[in-house]
């Protein structure tokens, strides 16, 4: 929590014959981080592929091209193979599929090219079919131009008064005019404005022989006969795929994790009789290292660990216990957090679903959200981020009915109980009688929910600033003391807020009275403004603080600290709204439900109920409230202390999904 | 609220105009330049999924403009 997983340096060694059965070790354990060798000189150079590799490719090559033959790159296999199978089927299989798949798919696809061509034949000779002129009479004179295609309108009249010795046929179609026009040399300059202004299109002719009709009526029996070949092939193809593809897609996923072992050489370095690979452990697995090489490699390799160095920078593994962990999405979704920096992940499981809660603050929405999380965390295992988002989802629907039971006792915008100053209005009372009174009204306690909001807002400021000065504390002091400056700043901000506030809520009354009770509640009247003194020491003796640490540029984001305060009353605002538009349409619609009397509009009045809550309530509500309360960690917290830009901790390692490995 | 009550209605309405062209054309500034910077960012997160962090983190900087323009409304509604 708070701090990745700590790294130990780790070197392994050994004798070059022993190289392919460490890497395959190493596979095997999957915690070790490779760090790429580049700096050849005399003694090490890069090392050669395994003798495995180039086989490997080729085989892998071969299936991957009858995967894309046998359209089965998306194919998930019910069961998974073991690699022994795999391994002792492979040539075969191989050689059968060269044999059988290859050849057919290659049939398949040149028979699919001939009928495609023939049907553009086909296309191009239609609209001259109705004209009794053999094909090869279209083309091979000198005196005669010649123009076949459509035109949009009739164009023989205009031809008529403006050209002489031609020759037309003309075929009235559904849209258009097919026509041939064969003109004589003095008419070839004039013919063709005048098809243009019909709008004329030229078809092109294929060179063939005969009559247009005969062609067409061949091609298609021809057609016919090819598409009954394919559909042969096709069922043929069907029985391979039948029979193959669940050990077609195992192989290329053992074949790829055998590739990838085998070229691992190319990034490790190597003298003539020896390797070294270098490279990061977790520290709490460090012993399992040696462990593994002496049982699996019959002791041919060594292990040496080395704390890190003040300039190594280690990759980074977040460590975080299991509720936790799916928030790390939200981290993944920025940077990785650099090694030696603070992981927020902890205070976004608990920002989080407190803040996407108060804003949605509904028993009857947080339910349904709940529910929806729950299925997207237990049910779509397939989809590894949309589980995490489902945690994520789950948490905050739980948060969000609690605010709904506790603090505004309302289930789907409606209230347990009618407020004091509308006992008129729709409530659960009619359906029961909860023994929950709101402590917040969303429609008449909006200043106290400002004044939660901008509470809430500096509690995360100030720990964003805490974590920051965490952060660079130990190798940048300068830094770590700007951030106390900020903080004198925000609490001098936040002081001020809640002087002018005063008694007018109860939250600001409380925190005066509580947590700034040490701030003398003196202050003056400025332009009028109330400005409280502590406040004012509090700003100058930060703003006169930045520009000796962080530079004087810094004070020109002062006014942006007081806006990013500011910007936490968004969580009123959209709880607000969305209570209000909850309200909005069970006050229209209520009515129709149960004051008309009618049975269909009541009914139609439920159906738009329904339709309106569950698409701009909950589903554009859930997702305003989500992206608000990400925002708010993002921007305002974030920038506080998180620089990011860590490397990601990614070990030699792979995942079988449709292969089972075999000792 | 019992002040504004004493006051002139012409001024009681004035400052409530005041106080929504201050938030409403705050408003729309923002609206103009996040539509910019937000086309931007779906695209380069649309390349690249891990731009999503950084990308909203420069969508929402205009919003600075809106938030000032909530806190003038704010107060011409409370003087």
């Amino acid at each position: 929590m708070l701090r990745p997983e700590e790294m130990t340096r780790a070197v392994v060694v050994g004798s070059i014959d022993s190289l392919g059965p460490t890497i395959g070790c190493l596979y095997e354990l999957g915690i070790l981080h490779l760090i790429d060798f580049t700096e050849q000189d005399e003694e090490f150079k890069l090392g050669q592929p395994l003798a495995t590799a180039s086989g490997s490719s080729q085989k892998l090559l071969k299936l991957r091209s009858m995967m894309r033959a046998l359209n089965i790159e998306e194919h998930k296999p019910s069961a998974k193979i073991p690699v022994k199978n795999i391994e002792w089927k492979l040539e075969q299989a191989l050689v059968n599929l060269d044999l059988n798949a290859s050849t057919k798919a290659e049939s398949k696809q040149r028979i699919q090219s001939l009928i495609r061509e023939k049907e553009a034949e086909i296309r191009a000779l239609e609209p001259i079919a109705s004209f009794d002129i053999p094909l090869d009479l279209y083309e091979g004179y000198d005196g005669l131009s010649v123009f076949t295609g459509t035109c949009a309108s009739d164009p023989s009249a205009a031809l008529a008064a403006r050209i002489r010795g031609y020759d037309l046929s003309i075929a009235a179609r559904k849209a258009d005019f097919a026509i041939a026009l064969f003109v004589m040399a003095e008419g070839a300059s004039e013919a063709p404005k005048i098809l243009q202004e019909h709008g004329f299109q030229e078809a092109k002719l294929p060179k063939l022989q005969g009559m247009p009709l005969a062609i067409i009526k061949k091609h298609k029996a021809d057609i016919a006969d090819l598409e009954k070949d394919l559909d042969r092939i096709e069922k043929d193809l069907e029985n391979i795929r039948h029979e193959f593809a669940d050990f077609i897609v195992a192989s290329e996923e053992h074949l790829s994790i055998e590739v990838m072992k085998a070229e691992t050489p190319l990034r490790i370095a190597t003298t003539a009789n020896s390797f070294v690979i270098d490279g990061w452990i977790p520290t709490s697995r460090a012993g399992e290292l040696q462990t593994a090489l002496n049982s699996l490699c019959c002791g041919l390799a060594f292990v040496e660990t080395l704390p890190p160095e003040k300039e190594d920078e280690p990759p980074v593994l977040l460590k975080n216990p299991k509720p936790v962990k799916p928030f790390e999405f939200f981290i993944d979704l920025v940077s990785t957090p650099k090694y030696d920096e603070i992981d927020p992940t902890l205070v976004l499981f608990l920002t989080f679903p407190l803040f996407f809660g108060f804003m949605i603050g509904d028993l009857g929405f947080g339910l349904g959200l709940a529910a929806l999380g729950a299925f997207m965390r237990f049910k779509l295992k397939s989809f590894p981020d949309l589980q995490k988002l489902g945690t994520i989802v789950l948490a905050g629907g739980i948060m969000a009915s609690i605010f709904g039971l506790f603090v505004f006792a309302e289930a789907f915008g409606v209230p347990f109980h009618p407020p004091e100053a509308h006992p008129e209005e729709h409530s659960w009372e009619s359906v029961a009688d909860i023994p929950i009174h709101p402590m917040l009204d969303k429609m008449t306690d909006i200043k106290e929910m400002l004044a939660l909001s901008l509470l809430a807002g500096w509690v995360h400021l100030t720990l964003g600033f805490v974590l920051g000065f965490v952060n660079h504390i130990h190798h940048d002091r300068k830094h770590a003391f700007a951030k106390v400056a900020w903080l004198l700043i925000l609490l001098g901000l936040f002081v001020e807020i809640m002087y002018i506030a005063g008694g007018a809520t109860w939250t600001s009354g409380f925190v005066n009275d509580t947590v700034l009770v040490w701030a003398p509640h003196v202050g003056a009247d400025v332009a009028g403004i109330k400005l409280s003194y502590a406040a004012l020491a509090l700003i100058i003796v930060g703003v006169v603080g930045l520009p000796l640490t962080e530079g004087p540029m810094a004070l020109s984001e002062v006014v942006g600290l007081f806006t990013n305060l500011v910007s936490y009353t968004r969580l009123a605002a959209l709880a607000v709204g969305k209570g209000a538009m909850a309200l909005a349409f069970n006050t229209m619609l209520f009515p129709l439900i149960f004051e008309s009397h009618n049975i269909g509009i009541a009914i139609a009045g439920v159906a738009a109920l329904f339709v309106t809550q569950m698409f701009f309530v909950f589903f554009l509500g859930a997702l305003s409230a989500g992206i608000q309360a990400i925002r708010l960690n993002y921007v305002e917290f974030f920038l506080k202390f998180f620089e990011g830009g860590g490397k990601e901790f990614s070990p030699l390692k792979y995942f079988r999904k449709h292969s089972v490995a075999t000792k | 609220m019992k002040e504004v009550k004493k006051m002139d209605p012409t001024q009681v309405g004035l400052a409530m105009i005041g106080a929504g062209i201050a938030i409403g054309i705050a408003g729309l500034g923002t609206g103009v330049a996040q539509g910019q910077v937000g086309a931007a960012a779906v695209g380069a997160t649309a390349e690249n999924p891990k731009m999503f962090g950084k990308g909203m983190i420069m969508m929402v900087l205009p919003e600075t403009i809106v938030i000032l323009g909530f806190v003038v409304a704010f107060l011409i509604m409370n003087a």
